[in-house]
């Protein structure tokens, strides 16, 4: 029943990746593409936590929270761009 | 399951690096190879190497991206200069 569970659990966030990436294909603006990676990039951590659990290894949850953080600076860093900032 | 997830990141993947190649918008060229860098992490974890996609992460998505919009933002303001 668990293991029913998880499996939707990961083709939802399967779903999602797919759903936000049409949108960074299509998206008209470069606002568009960095929100659409955005999503993607927070779905991304959850498919990681995911990973961790359905392969055993707690270690990579390490790399869901280093992930997290770097991705935050990245799209930061791209919001300041679009700004004419940097 | 886990194939299944390995074959879709593997096809969203190449379309990325396919739009990094032709996009005429050089900030969503960027954007795109965000994007692959965020995908190969997920495959290098599927692969059990996760210092690997730790480290990916951390550069790829992280100081490629600034560094390129770093880049952009020189290269556009030489532009400005010249055509004043």
């Amino acid at each position: 029943m668990v293991e029913i569970i998880y499996n939707i659990a990961g083709i939802i966030a399967l779903a999602g990746i797919v759903i936000a990436f049409i949108r960074l294909l299509l998206g008209p603006t470069a606002a568009d593409r960095t929100v659409a990676l955005d999503a993607m990039t927070i779905i991304t951590i959850s498919l990681i936590a995911w990973l961790g659990y359905m392969l055993g290894r707690k270690i990579y949850l390490d790399v869901a929270m280093v992930y997290a953080l770097i991705s935050f600076i990245g799209v930061v860093a791209i919001a300041r761009y679009l700004e004419r900032g940097l | 399951m886990i194939l299944t997830i390995i074959i879709v990141l593997g096809i969203l993947m190449l379309a990325a690096a396919f739009m990094a190649l032709y996009l005429k918008d050089l900030l969503s060229a960027i954007i795109a190879s965000g994007a692959i860098s965020l995908m190969a992490s997920v495959i290098y974890i599927i692969l059990a190497a996760p210092d690997v996609a730790m480290t990916e992460a951390a550069i790829g998505s992280g100081l490629t991206t600034i560094v390129f919009l770093y880049a952009l933002h020189l290269v556009r303001k030489k532009q400005e200069d010249k055509h004043d």
